[in-house]
């Protein structure tokens, strides 16, 4: 469903992401983690189509994103980590919108737009302009907009940062269930505990680099440890160390 | 307040102006970027020629005033400047005061500093003093210099640099602490709009009272004073020596007329007010802060903002869907957001300010020309400005008015010419409406002829278009996509090279007019066929150039990552 090969991302002398390799199936709840810098963003905007790798091929559902990103991008979910939207629309008025650009037949839109605002319990609200939305909202409307086009990939990047833990559970429920159609998700979060309990597969990159990829018990034997949590797992492979950590903070006293 | 408090709001007011010149340095000077550098060389160009000028002009009315003998009441006559400036002051304060409690991210950072709330607000004033001296220096200072050194003090450039500084004092204080009332009555997240419309009502109100007040434009339709010598405006409460504006205007006509210890006198009694207006002033405000003015407005549900209608725009007909989508998401974004609005309501308001007191004496003007061509031309004199406002404010910004949603069209599965395409349909919707409207209008009253009026109103269409277009194009080359001001939508670069193209269509245009008229002139050719024939180029030529700075913006966007 959705594949990269050697994609590279560089900003000048600073490469972003370098060689990334990947490879997610259908059906899978694919779980993308990574310190802060790590690269995570620009490979999601990369496999979206909305930057331009400096090297390397993404294909979605058999769509090279560069030379078929029209095709590509039919398929395609995204939902960013701070959803730009635009103030001034409400939230019905925003979903028409993004359906016309991904050309929903209209009754279907329409019926969508219903269904997903009642699933996300914003259709109490849904004339209210998109500026008077708490941030969690919008994170529902951008979701919302996402799943609009019914797509085959969703991109989904920080997707719980915002929500309350209702929603944050609700949203859950609505990637496993979409997982279930046969279509992908890949994510990226910082939140571990999430990605423990959903992913299918997870994969760690760090300093542009994959680092490792697998279920959790795969990344469990690539460290040598059975029984570790992600956070641990994570912790070592990415060389943070809570000793380091404690060490600073006891510097700053006195 | 205690001294000891209002010291540090001074300095803290001090430290937040250092603040500011730094950021201002570093995103002009220290940019590194070639095009900032450009503009701010650009800038600082412009700003000498016009201080030259206006040393120029104040050594030969200098001059001019040792070889004529006149009375002039000075102390009346800076009064009343300064009165008139009380206009400006309070507007600017209301606009600051409000952005600084309601937009400025900055606030929560101060207050939460260990720093007392009136030293805080205080410093925030203090700002606003010096903001409004380097403001009043930038109009003034040439004269002042060439009066400094025509009399051979320069103490009455530092004297003025005073009164700058002080006079301010009494209007930011007062309006300072009633933003602190008004804002607890401003619903949650509508600042940004109130403070636009007050800047639109400052923006309009100098205008208009210029144009009503200002003797050099006194002459109008509205005023007809024939006969009558030009004479300096005069408000006898101005120079009251009760109020501040009387105190300033005395000091400032002593220091000027070199009686330095009457400037003086004045001068103390306005610091003397001014320091306890401004003590007073920042105790008030930070005892209204602390008692939650401003955190006891609940976070209301804003029924405003609720769209009533339940039917929503269907799409427009002839227009693709993807297109459609855009252009009414457009139309929504410029009418409801009132800072996008005013961009394209300001140039019709002026339009009615410039033209509309003197139509009955430009109209007849034009009518003395007879029928014809000229006359038809000259009809659409109002319709090109219009044309050039709305087609810079629509046009130019059409693509930035995605600002950070772009990646919403990114990430959709559409093509850069479609959203150019849209852009177009978008930003020349309303301009061709706005601008055939004026040009049916003017046309009708002038009537050159039923031919020259159809033909020449039928270009005014076409040129809207293609004007437009081009301005989308231009506006898509620079685009910016980072904005949270909306003034901050149009790249400089952009708005040059609009106006650029605007006048090189329009003044082609007039020239091949003028070509066929002589033309038909001198070869004895029938007017009709040369005239319809330089039309035909105008727009032919209009359409190509809008038609070419499209596929060379299509590719431009199209290497850009947008999203």
């Amino acid at each position: 469903m959705l594949s990269a090969r050697l994609l590279t991302k560089r900003y000048g002398a600073l490469t972003a992401v370098e060689d990334l390799d990947l490879e997610v199936s259908a059906g899978e709840l694919f779980g993308f983690l990574g310190p802060n810098g790590a690269g995570k963003t620009t490979t999601i905007k990369m496999l979206a189509g909305l930057l331009r790798p400096t090297s390397g091929t993404a294909r979605i559902a058999g769509f090279d994103i560069l030379t078929e990103p029209e095709q590509a991008k039919a398929r395609i979910g995204y939902v960013p980590d701070a959803a730009a939207l635009y103030d001034k629309l409400s939230a019905r008025e925003f979903l028409e919108f993004s359906g016309d650009l991904y050309h929903v037949e209209r009754r279907l839109r329409d019926r969508r737009i219903n269904a997903l605002l009642q699933l996300f319990g914003l259709h109490d609200r849904e004339r209210d302009f998109l500026s008077g939305y708490s941030r969690g909202m919008r994170q529902k409307v951008s979701l919302a907009a996402a799943l609009l086009h019914d797509p085959q990939v969703l991109f989904l990047d920080e997707p719980t940062v915002g929500l309350d833990p209702q929603s944050a559970r609700q949203m859950k429920d609505i990637l496993q269930d979409f997982c279930q159609e046969g279509k992908t998700v890949f994510f990226s979060t910082h939140i571990l505990e999430i990605a423990e309990r959903m992913c299918t597969r997870l994969a760690i990159i760090n300093h542009g680099r994959l680092i490792a990829i697998g279920t959790l018990e795969e990344l469990r034997r690539q460290v040598g440890s059975d029984g570790q949590s992600l956070e641990q797992i994570f912790l070592e492979l990415t060389g943070s160390r809570e000793d380091d950590v404690g060490a600073v903070l006891r510097g700053l006293e006195g | 307040m205690t001294p000891r408090r209002l010291a540090d709001g001074i300095g803290l007011g001090l430290m937040l102006w250092r603040t500011q010149l730094k950021m201002f340095i570093n995103q002009t000077v220290r940019s590194r970027k070639p095009g900032r550098l450009l503009a701010v060389i650009a800038g600082a160009v412009v700003l000498l020629v016009l201080w030259a000028w206006e040393g120029i002009v104040t050594a030969l009315a200098l001059a001019a005033s040792h070889r004529v003998s006149f009375n002039i009441d000075l102390p009346r006559l800076f009064s009343f400047g300064f009165f008139a400036y009380t206009g400006v002051l309070i507007f600017s304060s209301l606009v600051f005061s409000l952005n600084a409690l309601l937009l400025n991210p900055d606030l929560d950072l101060l207050l939460s500093s260990p720093r007392p709330v009136e030293s805080v607000l205080a410093g925030r004033m203090v700002v606003q003093f010096l903001r409004l001296l380097l403001l009043s220096l930038l109009f003034t200072l040439p004269a002042l210099v060439v009066l400094s050194v025509a009399a051979g003090n320069p103490l009455i450039l530092v004297g003025f640099a005073a009164l700058y500084v002080v006079y301010p004092v009494f209007p930011v204080v007062i309006i300072s602490l009633a933003t602190l009332f008004l804002v607890r009555f401003i619903p949650a997240g509508r600042g940004k709009e109130i403070v636009t419309v007050l800047s639109l009502a400052l923006a309009l109100g100098i205008n208009l009272v210029n144009f009503l007040f200002n003797p050099a434009l006194r002459d109008s339709a509205l005023r007809p004073r024939r006969g009558a010598a030009a004479s300096l405006p005069d408000l006898p409460l101005a120079s009251s020596p009760w109020l501040p504006s009387g105190w300033a205007g005395r000091s400032a006509a002593g220091i000027l007329s070199g009686h330095w210890l009457l400037a003086l006198e004045w001068s103390l009694i306005l610091i003397a007010a001014s320091s306890v207006v401004f003590a007073v002033g920042a105790h008030l405000s930070g005892r209204l802060y602390l008692a939650g003015w401003i955190n006891a407005v609940p976070p209301r549900r804003r029924h405003a903002a609720v769209i009533r209608s339940h039917g929503s725009v269907r799409a427009i007909p002839l227009l693709d869907r993807v297109v459609s989508s855009i252009v009414i998401k457009d139309w929504r974004m410029r009418t409801r957001d009132l800072a996008q609005l005013a961009r394209f309501a300001m140039p019709v308001i002026f339009l009615f300010v410039l033209f509309g007191f003197r139509s009955s004496r430009l109209l007849s003007s034009v009518q003395s020309l007879g029928n014809g061509p000229v006359a038809a031309m000259l009809g659409l004199l109002p319709s090109w400005i219009l044309l050039l406002s709305l087609s810079s404010a629509l046009g130019l910004t059409a693509v930035s008015l995605e600002g950070k949603n772009i990646w919403i069209y990114a990430a959709s599965p559409n093509s850069v010419l479609r959203l150019l395409q849209a852009k177009c349909w978008s930003a020349a919707l309303p301009t061709v409406a706005a601008v055939t409207l004026v040009a049916v209008m003017t046309e009708a009253v002038i009537r050159p002829g039923w031919l020259w009026a159809a033909t020449a109103t039928a270009l005014a269409v076409v040129q809207a278009a293609a004007v437009t277009a081009l301005m989308v194009a231009i506006g898509a080359v620079f685009a910016r996509f980072d904005w949270t001001d909306v003034r901050r939508m149009l790249h400089p670069v952009a708005g040059l090279l609009g106006i650029i193209g605007f006048f090189t269509v329009i003044g082609t245009s007039a020239l091949l007019m003028a070509v066929a008229l002589a033309l038909a002139t001198a070869a004895h050719l029938p007017l009709a066929t040369t005239w319809l024939a330089s039309l035909t180029f105008s727009a032919g030529g209009a359409i190509a150039a809008a038609a070419l700075a499209l596929l060379l913006s299509a590719s431009r966007l199209q290497r850009l990552e947008l999203g």
